[in-house]
């Protein structure tokens, strides 16, 4: 290696760790001039809370063991919502890709669909499914379901059209045509509508948790505010902060391995 | 020499909002059995569209194309389709695949031509690390891979830098002649018309007729480049400069 390439990598490096410094240098200060507001007295601890306030409100729901409790009931109603919202949105997307005009006919829908504020459903999905986990599920499903048809049909839209005509050319069928060329043309796609609808799931199960739930982050949010313990409150909205970033590198890492060559 | 394709009276109409366009119009043509031929014609003039006929790509059209029988024909294209996710070899052998044609015989004809090529090397690697000439290149292989009786090359050097479109365009020059294949090429470029093939059809403007056909005699033919070096180039190239100028 020359000296001028050592000099490239050191330089890549070094950038990376300043980024990484200023990242941890603004959360840093962040929670410590909150910290600092609330315990001179400039913001009310009782509506504010403070970063302190939450780490021990956080220490004493694992102690109470109701903390992992909440997140797994959290995690699972988003698992369920994201895994069953993707895959129907894929075979739903194949399924208007073969059938043009199906897709011509079903389209003015689908936008209404993905327009409308599926929030407006929640009472609806109450009356009809009952106050329970299936709402929260059947609401988060509603919400990722539209984006993720849309995405992934749009993305088999965009398949090369040089490629196509290359597949016509050497006499291929549909359905070779589908698995050969059009899903994996559009892995890029796909995997952005992973990190759309998991954003998304994350909203509807939110949003079903305020409106039925016993369980779960959205949960003690509502429950906190009902009670007046903001710490609760805030402890809540610092999990959910987490959870979806951590959700959101996992999609992050499976893109890395699938689209390593392209 | 037989005839292999043999075009009768070929008419080819497109319906658009706009209304009902020429592309083809009494189109009359014969190949012979091994020969190289080379249609040019203004842009837009209905070349590509008379490749999609020739192909079966496009079903639709009047009048009669008979061909000799059991033909198999390959496409080569303008850009070179690749695809990214697939390994250098698995997109060899892509048209072999679809066919269902995986014989030991065709997989080792593979090996050859990657090896002729200089990407056996590479076979693992994916396209994204070859240059523009050995993706080019690789298309190359992926279309002989069938091993077709007839070549159908729509414009597949015009993306390329000149040097690699001298190099590749000679590659397909030495292994059509040596394997005596029958090539119909599509191009706009006058030169590469003439260095490739042994008769040049120039086409009218829409809605695409034959202008004039041009026997190319050369007394070297040993590659693309010794053609290009022969006294008669200029002669040729003026008289379908000529021909193309009336037509723009």
């Amino acid at each position: 290696m020359s000296p001028e390439q050592k000099k490239f990598m050191k330089n890549i490096k070094i950038n990376k760790i300043k980024i990484m410094f200023w990242q941890l240098f603004i959360i840093i200060t962040f929670f410590l001039i909150w910290e600092i507001l609330v315990n001179t007295g400039v913001l009310s601890a009782f509506i504010y809370s403070s970063p302190s306030r939450i780490i021990k409100t956080i220490l004493d729901l694992i102690k109470d063991h109701n903390f992992f409790i909440h997140i797994y009931i959290t995690l699972k109603e988003v698992l369920i919502s994201f895994i069953i919202g993707t895959s129907l949105g894929f075979i739903i997307a194949i399924i208007l890709y073969e059938f043009p005009f199906l897709a011509k006919v079903m389209d003015p829908f689908l936008t209404m669909l993905n327009s409308l504020p599926k929030v407006a459903l929640g009472p609806l999905i109450i009356i009809i499914c009952g106050a329970n986990t299936k709402s929260i599920i059947l609401m988060a499903l509603l919400i990722n379901l539209i984006v993720s048809i849309i995405t992934i049909y749009n993305g088999f839209l965009q398949t090369d059209e040089y490629r196509l005509k290359l597949f016509k050319t050497m006499h291929a069928n549909k359905r070779q045509i589908l698995f050969n060329l059009v899903i994996p043309s559009s892995y890029q796609t796909i995997i952005s509508s992973f990190k759309l609808g998991i954003a998304q799931t994350l909203i509807g199960v939110i949003m079903g948790e305020f409106l039925v739930s016993k369980q779960g982050i959205g949960y003690l949010i509502v429950y906190g505010k009902q009670v007046f313990n903001l710490h609760l409150v805030m402890s809540g909205i610092v999990l959910l902060a987490l959870i979806s970033y951590i959700l959101y590198k996992l999609i992050t890492i499976l893109e890395k391995k699938l689209l390593k060559h392209i | 020499m037989n005839n292999i394709i043999k075009i009768d009276c070929l008419s080819k109409n497109y319906h658009t909002k706009e209304g009902e366009i020429e592309a083809i119009k009494d189109f009359n043509l014969e190949i012979k059995e091994g020969e190289i031929i080379s249609l040019v014609g203004p842009s837009g003039c209905g070349k590509s569209t008379l490749l999609s006929l020739i192909s079966g790509l496009d079903k639709e059209f009047k009048g009669n194309i008979t061909f000799k029988d059991k033909l198999k024909m390959a496409y080569m294209l303008q850009s070179d389709a690749l695809l990214p996710w697939l390994t250098i070899y698995e997109n060899a052998i892509l048209g072999l695949k679809i066919n269902h044609d995986l014989t030991k015989e065709n997989l080792e004809y593979v090996d050859y031509l990657l090896k002729l090529y200089n990407l056996e090397d590479f076979k693992n690697n994916y396209p994204k690390s070859l240059s523009g000439g050995m993706k080019q290149r690789l298309a190359l292989i992926r279309t002989l891979a069938i091993t077709p009786d007839i070549l159908l090359l729509d414009e597949p050097f015009c993306a390329l830098d000149q040097q690699a479109r001298l190099l590749i365009s000679d590659d397909v020059y030495q292994i059509c002649k040596k394997e005596k294949k029958t090539v119909i090429l599509v191009t706009h470029n006058i030169e590469e018309a003439i260095t490739f093939s042994d008769r040049v059809i120039v086409l009218s403007k829409r809605p695409a007729m034959i202008k004039n056909i041009i026997p190319i005699n050369m007394a070297n033919n040993s590659s693309i480049l010794e053609r290009r070096k022969d006294s008669a180039y200029q002669t040729y190239f003026d008289m379908i400069w000529k021909d193309l100028e009336y037509e723009s």
